[in-house]
């Protein structure tokens, strides 16, 4: 694939990438260090990236590598609190959608229920239910057999459900 | 084969559409998206191999050998970027201990205007506390990059300078990294004086100090730890 097409084809998934990177970092600075690293990466290494295969994909594994590697330490960061939920009342991020109290609230607790969701399980579920990836691409990404990604995603969708019904059930959510 | 979602189950499908529904989806800030394509920018120079490049790479190579009789006499002066961007940082910590005011009551009126010239937000910024306090704050040039230099000083009399510099194309090797706190940034000694260097919201961070010992290198880990974690800073264009 040449440069310019690999960049263009790269560039357009930026959005997903910082979206996945907020959830696995927690933290919008960092997100934006990983996707630049990711990038950075993702450009060193182009020339094994296959024309005609799924670059969005390539582009998620290449994140989760990077996070993996640099950032997954991070994980037990004293802003956290031992439940693994920040201090804060406050959202999370700084751009979440306008929206009324109310719905702000649901996507709190979502947020805190996927945030208290091991990372393994959190990843797959993300990348799956969120941004549209078919298993056996979720499966490359997370580098395990198709039948491990689909009990992940179960069995995180099990912890979500216990969870949402500790903030008050899915209904509220 | 490509294997659907809706293989594992139905009932899983109430936190699927709530994630679907309800979660945020965060965009990319204008800053990251600027900050990638710069990344992805060919540098200058960098093109397809031309008719041309075979002799003149066998030119190229030939006087490569010549030159590598010639190396060790050479002035030693690196073309990485990191490095030159060391070495500037070191002088500019130098002309702040020489040089530079203690101005601490002056720094607080000092930063609007500081931060304007350079085009680096503090957000939040530490300004002192029984061991290290804040005492300038100036706009400054290193390598082609328009900076921003903090000047604490110690109980002990040591002056501390971070740098944060605009420079994305700086890239921080994974070699010489240590862990600090959560942190893992580049830990290196140059000619009588220790740098931290790292990376934060797309800017190149450097705190450089004459603390050197192995004594003293804890302390001045403690002064990062202390900086980094109560600094949040961002790029404004």
């Amino acid at each position: 694939m040449a440069d310019d097409e690999f960049r263009q084809q790269a560039l357009k998934h930026l959005d997903a990438l910082y979206n996945l990177a907020v959830y696995l970092t927690r933290n919008g600075s960092e997100a934006e260090d990983l996707v630049q690293e990711t990038y950075a990466r993702a450009l060193r290494f182009s020339h094994r990236f296959q024309p005609g295969t799924y670059m969005r994909a390539w582009m998620f594994q290449i994140l989760r590598n990077t996070f993996l590697t640099f950032f997954r330490l991070r994980e037990r960061e004293p802003a956290i609190s031992e439940a693994g939920v920040p201090d804060s009342d406050a959202p999370m991020f700084h751009h979440a959608p306008v929206e009324d109290g109310e719905s702000a609230g649901a996507h709190m607790d979502l947020e805190r229920a996927l945030a208290l969701v091991p990372e393994e399980f959190r990843t797959p579920l993300l990348l799956a239910e969120v941004e549209g990836l078919s298993l056996d691409e979720v499966a490359r990404i997370m580098d395990c057999p198709v039948g491990t990604v689909k009990s992940r995603i179960f069995r995180a969708k099990e912890r979500m459900r216990g969870l949402l019904k500790d903030y008050g059930g899915p209904d509220r959510a | 084969m490509t294997t659907d979602i809706n293989d594992h189950g139905g009932e899983a499908d109430e936190i699927a559409r709530l994630l679907r529904g309800r979660l945020a989806r965060h965009q990319a800030p204008a800053r990251l998206r600027v900050s990638v394509v710069e990344t992805l920018s060919p540098p200058e120079g960098r093109r397809r191999p031309s008719l041309w490049l075979p002799p003149a790479l066998s030119a190229l190579a030939t006087a490569m050998v010549m030159l590598l009789w010639l190396v060790p006499a050479l002035p030693r002066s690196g073309g990485d970027p990191l490095q030159l961007l060391s070495r500037a940082v070191m002088t500019e910590h130098a002309r702040a201990v020489l040089w530079g005011e203690a101005r601490p009551d002056a720094v607080a009126g000092a930063l609007p205007r500081v931060m304007d010239e350079t085009g680096v937000l503090l957000n939040w910024v530490f300004t002192g506390d029984q061991d290290l306090q804040l005492v300038n704050a100036q706009p400054t040039f290193l390598e082609g990059r328009r900076a921003l230099a903090l000047t604490y000083q110690d109980r002990d009399g040591h002056s501390v300078s971070y740098i944060i510099a605009r420079g994305p194309n700086v890239a921080i090797p994974e070699r010489g990294r240590v862990q600090i706190a959560k942190w893992r940034p580049l830990v290196t000694k140059d000619n009588g004086f220790t740098l931290i260097v790292w990376k934060q919201s797309g800017l190149v961070c450097v705190m450089v100090s004459d603390l050197v010992s192995d004594d003293d290198l804890g302390r001045f880990k403690g002064y990062f730890v202390k900086v980094r974690s109560a600094t949040e800073l961002s790029r404004s264009y």
